[in-house]
């Protein structure tokens, strides 16, 4: 269980004084998996960095497990070595001077809870077949590739058997089809050992497959906490509605409860009580709400446009395409045959429409 | 707030007060921890007192009359003395004409040389830099008594030669002059200057260079428009450091000055500590090194601004780099012809000189005569002439100022580079200042502190005195280099090893310095040579019992035992060369930790 209250972190740069986190809250309940997600500086390395003592807040309090490892009101400061945490780091950070065994065992051999010298064998292997690396321990950890460096690094975050699992952007060194493929792992991992997790990504895709608990950051704030799929589909703020997945913006003007004026028309949307009829608001669509019609004749109330462009991308073709004076992107499957320069009708689902102040 | 906790009553079995404890315990931890730092301070407190309390010492023995612990009030009577003396004017010109052609002379070999060696396909760049090596872990003072036995118009073998050749009336050429000085001087300076240069002259990324071809740049305004510009600041870096050394070094004119008379700074505050007569002037030489000090801290500022300027040119890429070298053709007689000189000046001639010397009962000029009177009598009486002692002594110093150097600059330098201490730019600053301080005066404030409290700490003229001065001096070039290998290690090895649960000193311990192993170890042995080869401070340092063997040879040399002489420092060189060529590759990575680690 992870329980941080009111933390605030700032830094001392040549340029002056950096908020890097400013007052967040946030629980992570016992065995979930929270991830913090954000644009790069937007604090969540910091936070993450505290919970770990490797960075000192300035205000606020941390408890790990029910105990209180930080608190600026009551002075305490628990260092990284008594904190019962495990990390894994964006560099993977093995020893370069010892082979895996000796890197794994590091926590029982040299860490706070020392094992007797009996049980270390076991439990290092144990936690390398975890990873799938049993086969590997006498190799020096150079002799391995990035994907399993890191594997070494989850395992040694994990052999002592820490209450909280914090891990530090762990898949950002890796490339595209290895990183999927840990993602998958990392998930089942940590299900199976049961740890409550702390991670860090700057990658809406991996926030949102991994996370029980997505968290998204901006300029040291949470803007929103919630499961993937309610962060997704219904962001708080528009920050949150372009950071996490593509969307579409277009301007416009509140009519009423659930109408509002857009250079496409009138749209049917739910209007936030907080706007004002006459207000003018930001209208945001996801491109996969959005289709494309060869069929013109439907009647009234449809949107004619003209294709600007088209990437495929085999499964899914992404469209720009200009639209009473607005472009937007269109996600369609990837089998559709439109083609850049075609006139065509514009499809909205009117449920899918979210506005923002 | 400690002792207020504990006061009540002292029944720790109360809750309130346990937990008034426990606070106060984390609290303890937390301020630690925001502040940095125990270790911080501790370090500070080390160098503070190493490398500050000498430097006070020769402020306040400027300002006593007497010797060191005599009642004596603060007066300025020493300074009046000391640049009120007609001497004191000559003296510094002396020490600025030194100091300004030391570092031409050197730059004049060193910058062909340097373009030759990494630019060029000069043939046998391995066994030049061996020479190199070797060159600089030869004490200079040994190179000086070679060329006196060369060039000296009395006995030189060159002027003796010349006189029964061509029955020369004078001696054609002589050294006793500040032109000779600054020559023997210049030329030992050009190994130190040359790793130097060289590292800076590699760190240029090849692309600017590139870049200017692709632009249709010819290869000699290349290197007018792109090559020069571009490491200039790196040039002039070299230059304020050798300047600094310059303006202290005290081997060449102590070896060759002293009996042409002609003194600089350093010479001078020498002769007032161990005077032939009369007891030790400290307040002159306080006055005197104050002036010295002031000059290398204005140097050393210097320095660091223009090495601020090399770092905006931030140059380093280094993957994978081949620069194109050129193809000297013919012209790589000529070149060879160059480094053969130099050579032949800096090593061939004067090691050349002690070699022979060291065969003769006598020395004299090379003749057929003189060749039927060859004997290793001179080797053989080494053991009766000087007994165990020198060796002994020696042992402890390559052994121990090392270790305790390295010990010490490994601490420094992790908490400058690693803990985020408040003071460490203090801390920095103050492992630097042995650099900028002279090492003579290093030295002379220690037989002073020593003298002042012998009572508490009885090493004044014990070999442990020399062991604490060098273990200072070495100090800058430890920190240095460690500094520059310590900002190499990714932080998160560290941090990972925190997280696992490890304090500070044992991941300081199984991950750090094993992850710096190789450049300890380098740094060690490069300390070690250094301290072998050292004489400044252990004659300024010495008494009956802590005689090493540079300082042995030095006195030998002073009392007029030439072939001695030639005998000892054939066997000090015998040891250094096949250290140098084992170790060439070794050495290969000092010499760019050399710059680097600046």
């Amino acid at each position: 269980m992870i329980r941080i209250r009111n933390l605030s972190k700032s830094y001392e740069t040549r340029h002056g004084r950096v908020e890097a986190v400013h007052g967040i809250d946030l629980d992570v309940a016992e065995q979930e998996f929270c991830v913090l997600l954000g644009p790069s500086g937007c604090g969540k390395t910091t936070t993450l960095r505290c919970v770990a003592a490797l960075e000192v807040p300035d205000e606020g309090e941390i408890e790990l497990g029910g105990k209180v490892v930080y608190s600026a009101a009551q002075r305490i400061f628990v260092p990284p070595e008594k904190r019962d945490i495990g990390m894994v780091f964006q560099s993977y950070a093995v020893w370069p001077h010892m082979n895996v065994f000796q890197v794994v065992a590091y926590p029982l051999t040299d860490g706070r809870k020392r094992a007797p010298s009996r049980d270390v064998a076991p439990r290092v292997r144990r936690a390398l077949e975890l990873v799938q690396l049993d086969h590997l321990e006498a190799r020096p950890v150079t002799d391995l590739s990035g994907g399993q460096q890191q594997r070494v690094a989850l395992a040694r975050a994990l052999v002592s058997e820490p209450q909280v699992l914090l891990m530090d952007e762990p898949l950002s060194n890796l490339d595209a089809r290895l990183r999927e493929q840990m993602r998958l792992e990392l998930k089942k991992i940590t299900k199976s050992v049961g740890v409550t997790t702390l991670y860090v990504t700057h990658d809406q895709a991996e926030a949102l497959s991994l996370g029980d608990k997505v968290c998204v950051m901006h300029e040291g704030e949470i803007l929103q906490v919630g499961a993937p799929r309610e962060v997704y589909s219904r962001p708080r703020s528009l920050f949150v509605a372009q950071f996490v997945g593509e969307m579409n913006f277009i301007p416009g003007r509140v009519l009423g409860p659930t109408e509002v004026e857009s250079p496409l028309g009138r749209v049917q949307c739910e209007v936030p009580t907080s706007c004002q009829t006459g207000q003018e608001v930001t209208l945001a669509i996801r491109p996969e709400h959005l289709a494309l019609s060869s069929d013109a004749s439907r009647g009234s109330g449809i949107v004619r446009g003209k294709i600007l462009s088209k990437s495929y991308l085999g499964d899914s073709a992404l469209f720009e395409v200009e639209a009473c004076g607005v472009n937007l992107k269109v996600k369609l499957p990837g089998d559709c045959d439109f083609a850049a320069g075609e006139h065509t009708v514009l499809l909205m689902s009117p449920d899918r429409w979210r506005v923002y102040s | 707030m400690s002792a207020k906790a504990a006061a009540p009553g002292g029944s720790l079995g109360s809750a309130k007060v346990r937990s008034a404890l426990a606070r106060v315990g984390f609290a303890r931890g937390l301020t630690r921890e925001m502040t940095g730092h125990g270790f911080g301070y501790t370090a500070l407190a080390l160098v503070g007192l190493l490398v500050g309390a000498p430097v006070l010492a020769v402020v306040l023995m400027s300002l006593r009359a007497g010797l060191p612990g005599q009642a004596s009030p603060l007066t300025l009577e020493n300074y009046h003395r000391a640049y009120a003396d007609p001497i004191f004017l000559q003296v510094l010109l002396n020490t600025f004409f030194f100091a300004g052609g030391t570092v031409l002379v050197a730059l004049i070999f060193t910058l062909p040389m340097v373009w030759l060696f990494n630019r060029t396909d000069l043939p046998g760049r391995e066994a030049i830099f061996v020479f190199l090596i070797t060159s600089f872990l030869v004490p200079v003072f040994l190179r000086a008594i070679g060329w006196i036995l060369v060039f000296s118009p009395e006995v030189g073998l060159l002027n003796s030669a010349a006189r029964s050749v061509f029955g020369a009336e004078r001696p054609i050429f002589s050294i006793y002059n500040i032109t000779g000085m600054a020559f023997v001087q210049g030329l030992a300076l050009v190994p130190a200057s040359f790793f130097m240069l060289s590292a800076a002259f590699r760190a240029m990324d090849p692309a600017l260079e590139e870049a200017s071809y692709i632009c249709g740049a010819s290869r000699l305004r290349t290197l007018l428009r792109i090559n020069i510009p571009a490491s200039w600041p790196a040039i002039a870096a070299v230059m304020v450091y050798m300047l600094m050394l310059a303006v202290s070094l005290f081997e060449v004119p102590a070896v060759v000055g002293w009996p042409a008379r002609i003194f600089v700074l350093s010479s001078l505050i020498y002769f007032a500590v161990t005077p032939n007569v009369g007891l030790p002037k400290y307040g002159i030489a306080g006055a005197y090194g104050l002036l010295m000090m002031a000059l290398g801290l204005i140097l050393a500022y210097l320095y660091f601004r223009v090495i601020r300027e090399t770092r905006k040119y931030a140059v380093v890429t280094g993957r994978g780099y081949r620069p194109k070298m050129l193809r000297l053709g013919r012209w790589k007689y000529a070149a060879m012809t160059f480094v053969g000189v130099y050579l032949a000046l800096d090593f061939v001639l004067p090691f050349g000189a002690l070699l022979w010397v060291s065969f003769l009962p006598h020395a004299q000029v090379f003749s057929v005569e003189a060749l039927s009177k060859l004997t290793l009598v001179n080797y053989r009486q080494i053991p009766d002439l000087i007994g165990v002692r020198p060796f002994i002594n020696t042992m402890f110093l390559v052994l121990l100022v090392p270790t305790l150097s390295m010990s010490l600059s490994i601490f420094v330098s992790w908490v400058v580079v690693r803990q985020r201490f408040r003071l460490g730019g203090v801390l920095d600053a103050f492992a630097f200042l042995p650099l900028a301080v002279p090492q003579i005066l290093f030295a002379v404030a220690l037989a002073y502190l020593a003298l002042l409290f012998r009572e508490v700490l009885p090493i004044y003229g014990s070999v442990f005195i020399i062991v604490l001065a060098h273990t200072i001096a070495y100090l800058a070039y430890g920190s240095r280099t460690m500094n520059g290998v310590m900002v190499q290690i990714h932080h998160e090895l560290e941090e990972s090893g925190r997280v696992c649960g490890s304090s500070k000193l044992r991941v300081l311990w199984r991950i750090v310095i094993p992850l710096m192993a190789g450049a300890v170890v380098n740094a060690w042995l490069w300390i070690s040579l250094l301290s072998y080869r050292e004489v400044t401070m252990a004659l300024t340092l010495r008494g009956p019992d802590n005689v090493v063997l540079a300082t042995l040879i030095w006195q030998l040399w002073f009392s007029g035992l030439a072939p001695e002489v030639g005998a000892l420092g054939v066997m000090l060189i015998a040891v250094v060369v096949p250290i140098a060529w084992l170790a060439r590759s070794v050495f290969a990575s000092i010499a760019k930790g050399y710059s680097d680690g600046r």
